[in-house]
């Protein structure tokens, strides 16, 4: 019982841990939290489906594919929902366009997948029972999105002028870096990263069109906890949310979890306002 | 020009003058319109998907062989998505607006809940396949009649086969989480400790839970001989399916029609994690041990062939679709008038009307029109164009 | 104001013309607007004007709805009549309003947003669970309105009355101090804290009223419904709430008005679509926002589109001084002895006294990093100073609390100025007087005499506070139109709105023309001689030797000399560490 809570909490965990990843990408280049974050999830689990079950492909074939095109919606994403509301960022007007794509996503998904929940296939057929394949995959991807981010931020020139941008955009643009494409650039790599979280979850969560919100939801919650733009907080987070909603799910029951799941991310945000590894403000004056 | 108040209660007068003036000459050749509640694109969509299918059938068919009388049949279908503050809009959208002269719909019950006062107090003729109990009620709502079982039916089949031919004695009840799994599961719950059974887990479950295992081990742990099912979602019936199998457990699952939608067959790790199955049936749509349907549905799913696809949905869905567009057309038919007044005239005085899904029986007092006993247990895994095999232990 | 009032007529003229319809539909889509509307208009003071993003207000509608149907229903207690139970349910939603409002005390933004979500979440959850009371999944009868509003255009005439009064009250509070506070906090809450603004009070005040609204507009919305379950009270009706105020605009009435009934009507108009009819809804919602960026509100304000013209010019009127301050009595002396303050083991300002006198001009000089925008922080109360100790006259000035500085009378101005962008010059300049304010809450929602008599005062006093500065004819302007200079003439216009005792400025002629330097040297002096006492901190010399009667020089956080202009100008060390001489 315990082992099957751990192995689902951390399997869905990770699937959140890397929405949130996606969250904290779009983020940093840009401020704006975007609603595709989950859709992008989802996708990955559709487009998955997709490729593998109904055109046939190997999984490798699939899942760069599956990489490709979410990453290009990304970019589309950029173009349409985010880069017209940049101006007026401190309107908040991004929530409604992000929105709106987010709600184009998955009305057409819904009309032209299926309403209903499709199969994913097993990828590597490895394991069985807690160590099933579908249980650490997501796990898995989490640890390689996780340790190519740090790679890319610390070793390569486009990582570190992420990073320059993420913490000061005016001085990175003053140094002359090319903040509009950095911010396309980085809209594409969320969409991988959402994309990877949606395929590797696949066999937890389905190919279902309705898993946007849910990951929206959820996938928010570790980007709260740990920090905005936090990464390495943002694993910790999903991974421990992921195994409190997997234990209260058992526990008090469906109905009762996300109560408990909410009521205990109030507490913990109320008690620290910065999420758990966030630095506090600097002074305003 | 300038608009005067006067001016348009002149012209607004003179707008609702010359509709009621023309309405006699319209009624004869104006279309019978029927408003068509959907949930298209909402998260529990696929019963309405399949109903649709029947619905745009009946009417392709209808208006090919002519018509009503002449009268050409014409469905107005508005997308709910399963939201009752949409289904609310879209009912007086169709009362006020369009006008329509009956209204099939809507299919799931918390919206069902919102609008049927609203076609009460607008007196609109209604047939709706939604199963709470309360929504059929001839004092407070006399112009809703329900075209498929109710809660309390379906509730009766699965409680009769569990007690008395799978012959479980502790019952483990599992719904999900949305209005109609938790009243579902409680009312289930209640009724089956009621005849002497002892509900030993009473569950429920969220539909996204990635692993079912911990719900699953506490049955077992709690001697369940038999798990019963309310949910719609075929997401959360499959990983039940498949944590039975990983478990090695045999324990038979009995519950609602969703346990044999066609999607759980692709969720399914392997066929085999499907039998031992028992979803609720009908006897219009089950198959004898010849494979053969009653004669009236054989000739119908001659007629689908190549023009419905069944292979993703379920026949009685369609079936009931069709179904509710007949019963309008009937009603048109037989009362020589497309008046609401008429059409609820002449289905309260309906007796063994011979539809695909069903004979339905209505009168002033009851409309609970579905045959008690046409509700069977089917076989989940045996799904065939959307049909079934009756399932082990019925005579 | 007339002209301001103009589409609030037409839009009631619409509505009032609706029923000659005859069209029940009509009936049911208004009657729907009106009903979220209500809901809509609190929030809107919430989101447009304090900027808090509220995104699961949905909660208060759930909870609003399902109190004022259980109490009817009589599943608790007695049923009780529809208005009563209207009534218990405006006041639960006032209460839930405050805790579902309180995070936004401590957390910012999007940990804001995400808290309203999560109570949104909780309350449908428990909703369903709660099957004795509120019927679980099968729902619960909505209340029923007596006649004659038990009919569909009896309940329109209703909704749509208390509809008008909503948008009324909540105009009201727009145009008050409050709406002004609010605006405040939201842009500039630094700015808000110095002119004496509480922060938490106001915040308390709006999610009552909010909350009391959202919850008031749940009973109707479940009488509309005639039937509630949990599945009404969707995400996408929460997110239909935020979304009107977002493209309707911020600080603005009208604006989320048209935001609600234009975002009522969408779906409407794209249903003969069925299943592709959210999509057509998505995609419009994405044309609008493409379209109008600034939203409704920015699109409606033509006035400030006009060009302003070009050559203007900012020419202070001392005259105005004199009935905007009036005369102190006796002079007081604000003094601070040995302040130390330290950031991460550097010390910022390491033991510094200083004496600004009423009625002198008091200039504190340096180069950078030498503390003296800390020093003034450390007045402001920004900062708590970790040693030393601050008194005017006889009293303790206590260290922190920013909020408690205006009513000591000390009021100040910012080297980038704070400023509300979107508010008029005139509206930014009342924030000055915010605590002058007689009238409550109450009575400003009601518009009552002495809220009148508040604006009044607070309305003539910001134009003599514009006078006296140069800017009389920017009055009606956008702040954010104004160019840098004006801005800072701006914030001495405000900070003027205390009366202030003691008027702190940080580098006010950075970025001045000599003239423009040479006209706020006047009335830095005319300031001073209604007898306040002014603290100055500068880069120009020059103006520094014009006008001040004290200079304090500042070294490394150290006071290195201190005296007359005369005193300073020959001082040794001064010239060669700073002057440069």
């Amino acid at each position: 019982m315990l082992a099957s809570i751990l192995a689902s909490g951390l399997a869905v965990g990770a699937v959140y841990a890397l929405i949130g990843i996606t969250y904290n990408t779009m983020y940093s280049t840009s401020r704006v939290m975007s609603f595709t974050a989950g859709q992008l999830g989802m996708l990955g689990g559709v487009f998955g489906s997709l490729f593998m079950l109904r055109l046939g492909l190997p999984w490798p074939v699939a899942l760069v594919l599956t990489l490709t095109a979410c990453a290009l919606l990304g970019v589309v994403t950029e173009f349409v929902a985010v880069r017209p509301v940049l101006k007026s960022l401190d309107q908040h007007l991004y929530v409604l366009s992000t929105l709106a794509v987010a709600l184009l996503i998955q009305n057409l998904t819904a009309l032209q997948w299926s309403t209903e929940p499709q199969p994913f296939p097993r990828l590597l057929e490895m394991g069985s029972g807690i160590w099933d394949e579908k249980y650490w995959l997501p796990v898995g991807a989490c640890v390689v999105t996780i340790v190519g981010l740090e790679y890319l931020y610390r070793h390569t020139l486009v990582g570190r002028a992420f990073v320059a941008i993420a913490e000061d955009n005016f001085a990175a643009r003053a140094l002359g870096l090319p903040e509009r494409n950095l911010r396309i650039a980085s809209y594409a790599l969320a969409g991988a990263v959402g994309a990877l979280a949606g395929f590797a979850g696949g066999q937890l969560l389905l190919a279902f069109f309705a898993n946007g919100p849910l990951l929206n939801f959820y996938g928010f919650i570790p980007v709260a906890l740990g920090g905005l733009g936090n990464n390495r907080g943002a694993v910790i987070g999903g991974i421990l949310l992921g195994l409190f909603q997997q234990a209260a799910n058992f526990t008090v029951g469906g109905i009762f979890s996300s109560v408990a799941v909410f009521t205990l991310f109030i507490i913990v945000l109320l008690l620290r306002p910065q999420g758990m590894f966030g630095a506090p403000v600097a002074r305003r004056v | 020009m300038t608009i005067t108040r006067r001016g348009l209660v002149q012209a607004s007068a003179g707008l609702a003058a010359a509709s009621s003036l023309a309405a006699p000459a319209l009624a004869q050749s104006e279309p019978i319109k029927i408003g068509w509640l959907a949930a298209l694109t909402g998260p529990s969509s696929a019963p309405a998907v399949g109903f649709n299918r029947g619905v745009v059938y009946a009417a392709e068919a209808l208006n090919a062989a002519g018509g009503v009388k002449g009268r050409k049949v014409e469905i107005i279908t508005r997308d709910t998505q399963g939201d009752p503050t949409k289904a609310v809009n879209a009912t007086q959208e169709m009362i006020s607006q369009l006008k329509v002269h009956a209204i099939w719909g809507p299919t799931n019950s918390g919206e069902s809940l919102a609008v049927t006062a609203i076609m009460a107090r607008g007196k609109m003729p209604n047939i709706h396949p939604c199963v709470v109990d309360s929504l059929i009620d001839t004092t407070r709502y006399p112009n809703a009649f329900r075209i498929a079982p109710s809660n309390a039916q379906w509730d009766d089949a699965v409680r009769g086969y569990t007690l008395n031919i799978a012959k479980a004695k502790k019952v483990a009840v599992f719904g999900d989480t949305t209005g109609y799994g938790v009243s579902a599961a409680n009312a289930s719950a209640a009724a089956l400790a009621k005849d002497g059974a002892e509900v030993v887990v009473k569950a429920n479950i969220d539909a996204t839970q990635p692993d079912m295992t911990p719900d699953m081990l506490r049955a077992r742990n709690a001697g369940a001989q038999a798990i019963v099912i309310w949910s719609v979602s075929t997401g959360m019936i499959a990983r039940l399916l498949n944590t039975r199998a990983t478990m090695g457990w045999d324990v038979p699952f009995i519950g609602h029609p969703s346990l044999a939608s066609g999607e759980i067959g692709t969720l399914i790790d392997k066929p085999a994690n499907w039998e031992k199955v028992y979803a609720i049936g009908y006897k219009s749509c089950s198959y004898d041990a010849a494979g053969k349907l009653p004669p009236r549905n054989e000739e119908l799913l001659a007629k689908l062939q190549g023009k419905v696809n069944l292979q993703d949905t379920l026949l009685w869905w369609v079936a009931c679709g069709i179904d509710a567009v007949n019963l309008v057309a009937k009603a048109v038919e037989t009362g020589g008038s497309s008046s609401s007044e008429s059409i609820i005239k002449t289905w309260n005085a309906l007796k063994d009307y011979p539809g695909y899904f069903g004979d339905y029986s209505y009168t002033p007092t009851d409309h609970n029109g579905f045959p008690v006993s046409d509700i069977v247990m089917s076989a989940a895994s045996t799904g065939k164009n959307g049909t079934f095999a009756l399932a082990p232990g019925y005579g | 104001m007339v002209r301001a009032l103009w589409p609030f007529a037409l839009l009631l003229a619409l509505a009032a013309l609706l029923p000659l319809s005859g069209n029940e539909y009509w009936a049911l889509i208004a009657t729907r607007a009106a009903i979220y509307w209500i809901l809509v208009a609190g929030l809107n003071l919430i989101v447009g004007y304090a900027g808090q993003l509220a995104i699961g207000y949905v909660a208060l509608l759930t909870i609003g709805a399902y109190t004022a149907s259980v109490l009817t229903a009589g599943t608790v207690m007695a049923p009780i009549g529809a208005f009563p139970a209207l009534g218990i349910a405006a006041v639960a939603g006032a209460f839930f309003g405050v805790i579902v409002g309180l995070p936004a005390l401590r957390l910012r933004t999007f940990y804001f947003a995400m808290t309203t979500l999560g109570f949104a979440t909780i309350v449908t959850q428990i909703t369903l669970a709660w099957q004795d009371v509120t019927g679980g999944g099968i729902g619960i009868p909505g209340p029923a309105l007596p006649a004659p509003m038990d009919t569909a255009w009896g309940l329109y005439w209703f909704c749509l009355a208390v509809a008008v009064v909503c948008t009324w009250a909540t105009a009201n509070i727009a145009h008050s101090r409050f709406g002004r506070a609010l605006v405040a906090i939201r842009d500039t809450e630094v700015a808000a804290e110095a002119a004496g603004i509480d922060k938490p009070r106001m915040l308390v005040l709006v999610f009552i009223l909010a909350g009391a609204l959202a919850a008031f507009a749940g009973g109707l919305f479940a009488s509309l419904q005639t039937y509630i379950t949990p599945d009404a009270f969707t995400f996408e009706l929460s997110l239909l709430f935020f979304i009107a105020v977002l493209i309707g605009g911020r600080g603005s009435i009208l604006g989320p008005l048209l935001g609600t009934i234009l975002l009522t009507l969408l779906p409407e108009i794209a249903a003969p679509l069925a299943a592709w009819s959210t999509f057509l809804y998505a995609a419009l919602l994405l044309v609008i926002v493409l379209a109008i960026p600034g939203g409704i509100a920015a699109l409606l304000d033509r006035r400030n589109r006009l060009a302003l013209p070009e050559n203007r010019d900012i020419r202070p009127d001392a005259a105005a001084l004199e009935p905007l301050i009036g005369q102190r009595g006796a002079p007081e002396t604000m003094a601070l002895r040995g302040i130390v303050l330290a950031f991460g083991g550097v010390r910022a300002i390491d033991g510094v006294d200083l004496d600004v006198r009423q009625g002198e001009v008091h200039g504190l000089i340096g180069p950078n990093g030498s503390g003296k925008t800390t020093t003034l922080n450390v007045i402001s109360g920004y900062y708590k100073p970790e040693a030393g100790s601050m008194t005017i006259g006889a009293a303790a000035l206590p260290p922190g609390a920013p909020e408690g500085r205006a009513a000591r009378g000390i009021a100040r101005t910012y080297q980038t100025p704070r400023l509300i962008g979107e508010a008029s010059v005139l509206q930014n300049v009342m924030i000055g007087a915010s605590i002058s304010g007689t009238a409550t809450f109450v009575e400003s929602l009601l518009s009552l005499p002495r809220h009148m008599a508040d604006e009044r005062r607070m309305k003539a006093q910001a134009r003599l506070a514009l006078a006296a500065v140069g800017l009389s004819a920017l009055a009606e302007v956008r702040a954010d139109r104004l160019q840098h200079s004006e801005l800072r003439f701006m914030e001495i216009a405000r900070a003027l709105m205390l009366k202030p005792g003691f008027l702190l400025l940080d580098e006010p002629a950075a970025g001045l023309s000599v003239e423009e330097i040479k006209r706020l040297g006047a009335l830095i002096k005319s300031v001073s001689r209604q007898g306040t006492g002014v603290l100055l901190v500068e880069h120009h010399a020059d103006l520094i030797f014009d006008i001040c009667d004290q200079v304090t020089v500042l070294n490394l956080g150290k006071v290195l000399a201190a005296g007359t202009p005369a005193e300073i100008r020959v001082h040794k060390e001064v010239v060669s560490a700073y002057l440069g001489g």
